[in-house]
């Protein structure tokens, strides 16, 4: 049971580092919707590095530089070619999907490396990812720094006549949002289930879009849902711990994308929509140019 | 005090800001022609000039945000070059933008403290309340501090956007068209507070208008802007009503070549009464009459925001009217919908041609099926005849001289004055009895104007009743059997061309209503 909770916020740490860039990145105003791409790559990036060189290190370094990377090109599409986001985004998934299966297939198979160290019992990306849910609500609502990313997201033509740099702004959140999806693919591939294989993540990444819309962009909201989405995950796989016998181990597989269903209707009915619109941060997906 | 002395004093005395030889060109206009600026310390300085002259460009230089070609600006006589609005708080040059430039779902302080030079790293929002309180208290200005922007009313979002500049230190306030939002009540207010701030507190404030009693309650001194030229800077003191009217306006204003000889049949459209709300839900349209007949060109002037939106839109249908009526040839139509009040004879040609009148992505010929989808002659049971509908557009492309490479190009390649052929092609092809035109050559060169002035006149001498709305007074002058203006909503008057003159319908533009010269 105690190992059930273990695995259970392990795989919710994936959610939450994915989820947290994310959530960064779109209260400056720019949506990233390749973020399961980025994972992807950051993933595979991390895993191959890792087994080649028979370090943890070093592979975390290279799934996190991956993501900042492609998180920059995502900047260069939407911020200095005012492209459309969506697009940009969805190329970048396409993209990391095709690439990651052609470049990991060679080293399909477990890391073989021994278990990644752990710190109080769990995994350290962990308590990473909580330090990080501190630090992200402490920037956006205590520094003038964070004022300048909402209100980038929300007005980037107020912030710029009130002297802010919103390109600056807006890359810098794009790059962050890029750097956590890299080391969510990480935690994945080193920590969570360190085997390599075709489309590991199997949308992961759209789970933990949807938890940013889900959150209304609030980074404590965040950590609430990825928890409740990676235990629901867990309990998909070892459903026997407390439901013993009831369904089939692949009708609750299905449950977290159900959930993502019924969370998305929820999102579009009136009621939710007033108060969920007032949170949405107003210039989001929106090319800015002066 | 002639011109000469003035300037005269005004070389003795250092100006704070000056800008000299300003020019700022925007992909096919001359916005800023090598503009001088002069303004002195702890004074109000009024940037006089029509819509489209060029005054928020000018400021916008000042401020930062935009880059001129050429020209310098000075700040106590030193050469300053702002790369950024940023550039400009950190030497304490506020501005308060044409159009509101607030975070409306953040609250009135973080408005305040956004982009602060002091706020760096953390937020110390309480330390900002006390100073921003003090600060209020200090020219006497009520904000709730803790209210959304959103919620609050336009005249104290204003105030929200002045206290920013002050609180980010700014000793030079440069506010654009300020009052051209405001209630009545909320402009006296402003305009005290603004000679309060200069004459207690030794702030400069450069005050963009098109409003002369705004200039005549607040200023010391005026520089007239026409076309992106300075054209003069005098004190307001000694200048006349008409003298200032006079230089925004430009002598060029060319009387007409155009005959006018149609006679004048019975009445077509008429008006009785008009009310309307505009978006924000301030009533913009308050008590409009009158009536256009057969044969008649009626120009309304005026400058954007006085009620000509409202006014087009509600006789087009696209707008409900909050009282009055609106009748074609005799029957009353204020509450029918677009579509029946095209079928009875009515054209619109909306002022926004590439947002409003056409859909961008749609070929010329669907765009033309957009004013025809329900002619019986293009449409049977609901399937629309293609061939039909291309021939028409042809023969459209044709007489309205439209270049364009072939009927099934996207309405977005074709250039402004080609689209606007277009659209007025479209309705005019449908020979309708009573057309409103909305700025219908506003953005065009001259050539393509003078076409479409051309098909207004062909209309009219066909029979129509035109109703043309336009800010260009030489295009209403040059066309119109009678001229009026709206100001803030109403009529100041409406009477046959050849009673009055440019200057005078100038006059009533910045809403000295009724005075004769
Ligand atoms: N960003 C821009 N791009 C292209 N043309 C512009 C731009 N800004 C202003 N203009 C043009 O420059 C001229 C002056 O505009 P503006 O300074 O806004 O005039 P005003 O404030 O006096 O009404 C107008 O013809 C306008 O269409
Ligand atoms: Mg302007």
């Amino acid at each position: 049971m105690s190992e059930l909770l273990v695995r259970s916020l392990e795989a919710s740490t994936v959610f939450l580092l994915a989820a947290l860039g994310e959530l960064v990145n779109q209260r400056s105003g720019v949506l990233n919707v390749g973020v399961e791409g980025l994972m992807l790559f950051g993933g595979t990036a991390a895993f191959v590095v890792a087994k080649s060189s028979a370090s943890y290190a070093l592979g975390l370094g290279a799934g996190v530089a991956v993501g900042a990377l492609l998180g920059g090109v995502h900047g260069v599409f939407s911020i200095r070619l005012r492209g459309d986001q969506v697009i940009s985004g969805m190329g970048l998934w396409v993209l990391s999907f095709g690439l990651t299966t052609y470049l990991g297939s060679p080293h399909t198979g477990p890391l073989g490396l021994p278990p990644f160290p752990t710190f109080a019992g769990l995994s350290p990306f962990v308590h990473a990812g909580v330090l990080l849910v501190v630090a992200v609500w402490f920037v956006l609502s205590r520094t003038s720094l964070g004022l300048a990313i909402r209100s980038a997201g929300e007005n980037p033509a107020a912030a710029a006549a009130s002297g802010v740099n919103v390109p600056a702004v807006r890359y810098l959140c794009v790059v962050f949002g890029g750097t956590l999806a890299g080391l969510a693919g990480a935690a994945y591939t080193l920590s969570y289930n360190p085997v390599w294989n075709y489309n590991f993540l199997m949308g992961w990444g759209f789970v933990s879009l949807a938890l940013v819309f889900f959150s209304m962009w609030n980074p404590w909201i965040l950590l609430g849902g990825s928890v409740l989405f990676g235990a629901m995950w867990q309990l998909s796989l070892n459903p026997e711990y407390v439901l013993p016998g009831v369904l089939s181990r692949y009708v609750w597989r299905t449950v977290p994308f159900l959930v993502t269903v019924v969370t998305l209707t929820v999102i579009s009915t009136p009621w939710f929509r007033t108060r969920w619109g007032l949170a949405k941060p107003q210039a989001l997906g929106v090319p800015y140019s002066d | 005090m002639t011109r000469e002395q003035h300037s005269a004093q005004a070389t003795a005395r250092p100006p704070v800001l000056r800008a000299r030889g300003i020019t700022k060109a925007f992909p096919g206009v001359l916005a800023l022609d090598g503009v001088d600026l002069e303004v002195e310390e702890a004074e109000v300085h009024a940037v006089l000039g029509q819509n489209g002259a060029g005054k928020t460009t000018l400021m916008n230089v000042l401020f930062g945000l935009v880059q001129p070609d050429a020209g310098e600006v000075y700040l106590r006589g030193r050469r300053v070059r702002f790369r950024s609005p940023h550039d400009a708080l950190a030497h304490g040059i506020g501005m308060v933008h044409q159009t509101r430039k607030l975070v409306a779902a953040h609250t009135v302080l973080e408005n305040l403290v956004l982009g602060h030079p002091r706020a760096r790293g953390l937020l110390d929002l309480h330390a900002a309340r006390r100073e921003l309180r003090s600060l209020c208290q200090r020219y006497g200005v009520h904000v709730d501090l803790d209210a959304r922007v959103w919620q609050l009313p336009e005249g104290e979002k204003q105030w929200v956007e002045i206290l920013k500049a002050l609180y980010a230190g700014a000793r030079i306030l440069i506010l654009d068209e300020p009052t051209s939002a405001l209630t009545p009540p909320e402009v006296q207010v402003l305009l005290r507070a603004l000679r309060n701030l200069v004459e207690e507190h030794g702030v400069t404030v450069l005050l963009v208008t098109h409003k002369l009693p705004v200039i005549r309650a607040v200023a010391r001194t005026v520089t007239v802007l026409r076309a992106g030229r300075a054209v003069a800077r005098l004190p307001v003191s000694e200048a006349s009503d008409q003298e200032l009217v006079q230089l925004m306006v430009g002598q060029e204003v060319a009387l007409p070549g155009l005959p006018t000889d149609t006679p004048r049949g019975g009445v077509l459209l008429e008006v009785e009464d008009l009310c309307a709300y505009n978006d924000k839900g301030q009533l913009s349209l308050r008590g409009v009459s009158f009536s256009a007949h057969e044969g008649e060109i009626v120009g309304v002037a005026g400058v954007t925001g006085n009620g000509q939106d409202e006014l087009a839109q509600v006789l087009a249908g696209l707008r409900p009217a909050a009282s009055g009526r609106v009748r074609l040839a005799g029957r009353d139509i204020t509450h029918l919908r677009p579509l029946d009040r095209w079928r009875l004879g009515m054209g619109y040609v909306p002022a926004d041609r590439s947002e409003v009148a056409t859909v961008a992505a749609f070929s010329l010929v669907d765009n033309v099926g957009l004013n025809y989808h329900f002619d019986p002659e293009i449409c049977r049971r609901g399937l629309l005849d293609r061939g039909r509908l291309e021939r028409l557009t042809r023969r459209i492309l044709a007489t309205f001289r439209v270049k364009a490479p072939h009927p099934y190009v996207q309405a977005r390649h074709l250039s402004g004055g080609n689209l606007q052929k277009l659209v007025v092609g479209r309705v005019l092809s449908r020979q309708p009895r009573v057309v409103v035109a909305h700025l219908p050559t506003q953005g065009l060169d001259v050539e393509a104007a003078t076409f479409v002035r051309g098909r207004l006149l062909e209309a009219k001498s066909r029979g129509a009743a035109v109703v043309l709305i336009s800010e260009d007074l030489d295009e209403v002058f040059a066309v119109s059997d009678r001229v009026g203006a709206l100001y803030e909503g109403r009529f100041v008057a409406l009477v046959p061309r050849h009673q009055t003159d440019p200057e005078t319908v100038g006059a009533w533009m910045a809403g000295l209503a009724g005075r004769d010269r």
